[in-house]
Formats: structure tokens, sequence, C-alpha cells
């Protein structure tokens, strides 16, 4: 019989370390995220599912974090924008985010970097096409597009020429 | 806290989420959450428990029925639909469609029993499981019923479930020996949602068209078969001109519906020319060897 209340326990293991919370039923992941764990990296641009900015790969999933309740990730294995750079070595999405200037108030480029990593581990070499629609559910309000594209482009290519590879999936053979 | 005060709950079998649905008004089965979640955010329902039954066995899986068809289960992803090669094998147009809803986050969570038991006008999956004539495989305390997915849609927000009922599973049957399918949409912007909808599955003996479906969605607030183009189109030629011929009349006998999105005599129109695309491409589909495959591929 699952266990029925308002408050559940929950333990997941986000960027690698396993964390436990007793949390409010009612409460979202990214608030869980945010408030309780202090990973504010992810940010909440609309709360209704609509921007992307709160978006985090779950059980390598991408999904948005506003539009799932923290009880329903218990035992899930969270990735969050904080888990991308390896220390002070930025990811290599990170750093052709900067490269290619695709960022401008930056307050999308969380969610817009979770949906670039999520697309390359599913398809390495993405066509223009691909890529715009890898980042259909992410609005960036400066309207940036074009260097994103750009920025998420040349990351793949980098990665085909032997660069250093999109990392894998947490829990995932490397 | 955007959310009321709800209790949660992970029932361990179907039949304890059942147990829970049945016994309490206020129960709602939670599976990928994608129009729920906001829901409960703008406090327009009122729920005391959630019942998560998105790692539910039961509800998990698209498997091959023994007639070449397909059992989907009711918390199947729209990502997973994409991804399926059974479903890409036997209804190529079903995956399409599942992998142009929305954005990959939403594909990513979102079910095809959260599609069709929303019972939303806009949503991409009700008006194509019409024209493939699936059938909506319900379950209770009391035992399961199927119903067909003609009858499953009743209204804005409302389907054929009853209190204490569950989709557990969505049959599809294989396409008949000569047939495809077709889907288009009106919509501003790639992949969003529709003002006007048409699906389509025609079978065809040599040229002519030997059956039909056509199935409208965002004309009323339920997909709706045009029967009276159905029966023109059967018996006629499978050309681009008997088609938009046939097509010319489709929701003359309807009162398309009106809103910010457009106006009645506009749907009616575009009903037409989503209508006439929609066969054509069932047509073409028909034609080639792809199963429900668009016009042209991609």
């Amino acid at each position: 019989m699952g266990e029925r209340g308002t408050s559940h326990a929950v333990t997941v293991e986000v960027n690698g370390e396993k964390v436990s919370r007793i949390v409010a039923a009612r409460q979202l992941l990214v608030h869980f995220l945010r408030d309780t764990l202090g990973l504010t990296g992810t940010h909440i641009g609309c709360d209704t599912g609509n921007c992307g900015a709160c978006s985090v790969i779950v059980n390598g999933k991408l999904v948005k974090s506003c539009m799932i309740l923290a009880p329903q990730v218990d035992g899930a294995t969270i990735e969050t924008v904080e888990g991308l750079a390896d220390g002070d070595s930025l990811s290599p999405l990170q750093e052709s985010f900067h490269e290619h200037h695709a960022l401008q108030c930056g307050y999308c480029t969380p969610g817009m970097l979770m949906s670039a990593t999520y697309l390359l581990r599913q398809n390495p070499d993405p066509t223009d096409e691909e890529i715009r629609r890898g980042i259909r559910g992410n609005i960036c309000r400066c309207t940036g597009y074009v260097n994103i594209v750009k920025a998420i482009r040349a990351a793949s290519r980098e990665q085909a020429s032997g660069g250093r590879p999109v990392p894998a999936a947490a829990g995932e053979e490397v | 806290m955007l959310l009321e005060q709800v209790e949660y709950v992970r029932p361990q079998s179907l039949d304890e989420a059942l147990e829970i649905l049945a016994n309490d008004d206020g129960a709602a089965p939670l599976a990928g959450g994608q129009s729920l979640t906001n829901v409960l955010k703008n406090r327009v329902a009122s729920v005391d428990v959630l019942v998560d039954i998105s790692r539910l066995d039961d509800l998990a899986g698209i498997a091959r029925t023994a007639d070449g068809g397909l059992s989907i289960g009711a918390c199947v992803t729209y990502d997973e639909l994409d991804r399926s090669a059974d479903v890409r094998q036997t209804h190529w147009l079903l995956g399409e469609v599942a992998a142009h809803i929305e954005d990959q986050q939403i594909r990513n969570k979102g079910t095809i029993g959260g599609n069709c038991c929303l019972s939303d006008p806009t949503n991409n999956l009700p008006p194509l499981l019409v024209a493939l004539d699936a059938v909506m495989e319900l379950r209770s305390r009391a035992g399961q019923r199927s119903v067909a997915s003609a009858d499953f849609f009743k209204g804005y927000f409302a389907t054929a479930l009853e209190p204490g009922e569950l989709l557990v599973s969505v049959t599809v049957p294989p396409m008949p020996a000569g047939s495809g399918a077709g889907y288009t949409s009106l919509a501003v912007g790639a992949d969003a949602k529709a003002m006007v909808r048409a699906a389509a599955r025609v079978t065809l003996d040599g040229g002519t068209i030997a059956d039909s479906r056509l199935v409208l969605a965002r004309v009323a607030h339920v997909p709706v078969r045009d029967t009276d183009a159905e029966a023109r189109l059967n018996g006629g030629d499978a050309t681009e001109e008997s088609v938009a011929a046939a097509c010319a009349g489709v929701a003359d006998g309807m009162q398309p519906i009106a809103d910010v999105h457009g106006s009645s005599e506009y749907r009616r129109q575009m009903a037409k020319v989503m209508a006439r695309r929609a066969v054509s491409q069932a047509v073409a589909a028909a034609r080639g060897s792809r199963n429900g495959s668009k016009a042209g591929g991609n």
C-alpha cells in the first residue's frame, strides 16, 4: 500500500549527491530544488510550463520542474545546471554559449543548457531544424535564438571533431 | 506554494489505485501531470488526493495485438509513441503526430491517457484515434469495459469515464489492407495548438476510395466525424479533383465554434482545406508502402 498524506519522504540523487527530505505533497520540484536544496541555478520564469527556464533532467529525461510535484521524483536521479560544469571547468556547451554570446540577460540560460545537453545526448549531430525543435520548449525573451542555435551547433561540431563530448547522462557508462 | 493543500499517494498496484479512486470522490489520477499540475496551480479544480499512477506496470508499454494492431498503455508518453518501432511500423502517423506535440519536455512526461482523458479540444491525439477506430479500455473495481473512441469524448473536458473508472489502455486496430492515414492542423507556429484540425483514413480499392474516415477537431468541443463528406468520398475516385469536390462541402451542416482564435465561418472554410489536405495525404499514404504515413515523408 502506498503511503497517503500531505507530506512525503523523498530521496533523490541530485548532481551525484544523494539527499533525503520531507516534502509537502503540493511542493513543485522547482521549489524543492531552489528553496529546499538551495540550487537556485534552475530558474522560474512563468510557473505555468510555458517558458522552460526550469528545465532539468530527471532519470535521463528532460522535463520542466514546475510541472512536476516533488513527491513524484522520489528515487530519481536529477541533473540541474549546477551539475554541468566540472569544478571551474565549464561543459563544452557552456563554453560554446560563452564564446558565441548565446546569452544576453541570461535568465533562460539554465533551461537552454539543459535542453541542449539533452538534445546532444539524443542526437549528437543535429541539423539546425533539429536544434530549433530541441529548444522549442524554451523561451528567450531577449530573442537571442540565433546565437543560441549557433552555440549548440558549434558544440556538436566540436564534439564530432574529437573535442570534449557532452557528459553522458548520470548513471550511464561513459 | 501555488497549490492548495493536497494529499498524494503512489499505489503499488492497479487494484490499489482503483480502490482509492472508487472510495474517494476527491481522488484524481496523476499520470504525466502536464495539464493537471497547471489545473492545481490555478486552483480551478478541487482535488483531495492525487493518485500517482505513472509507475504502474499495468499502464505502461506498447504491445502488438494478435491481429497486428497496438495495445498502448495509458501512461505511455508522447516521446515513447514517437520512438516506438512498433508504432512506426503499424501506425506511422500516430508516432509522427506524437512527435509534434508541443515540446520535448512535455513529450517526455505527457501521456496518451492524459491527452484523451482531459478531453481538451485542442489536444492532438483524440481526432486521430477516432479516425483510426481506436478503442478505449476502461477499468474500475466493478470490471472492465471497452468504449469506441468515437463515443469516448463527450464534451469540453468531459469523457465517458464514470466516477472511479480509469483509462488503462488504448487499442488501435491494424490499418486495413490498402489504407492510409493523414493529419493536418492549422496553427500559428510549428507544433503549436491548432485552430482547426482534420484526421483522415482511407481504404483504396484500385483507383477508388472504398472506405473513409474524416474527423474534424476544434470545430466542436469534441472530435466529430463528417459522415456526409465520408459518404461523398466513398465510392469516388481517389484523385485530387474528386477529393477536393467531396471536401468542398465539409462542415456545411455544422455550426463550428467561434472564439478568439477564429470565427465560426472562418473555421468552416478552414475545415474544408484541412479536410482536403488530410484526405489527400491519406490517399498518398495508402498508395505508398508506409502505414498511416504522411505524403512525402516528413
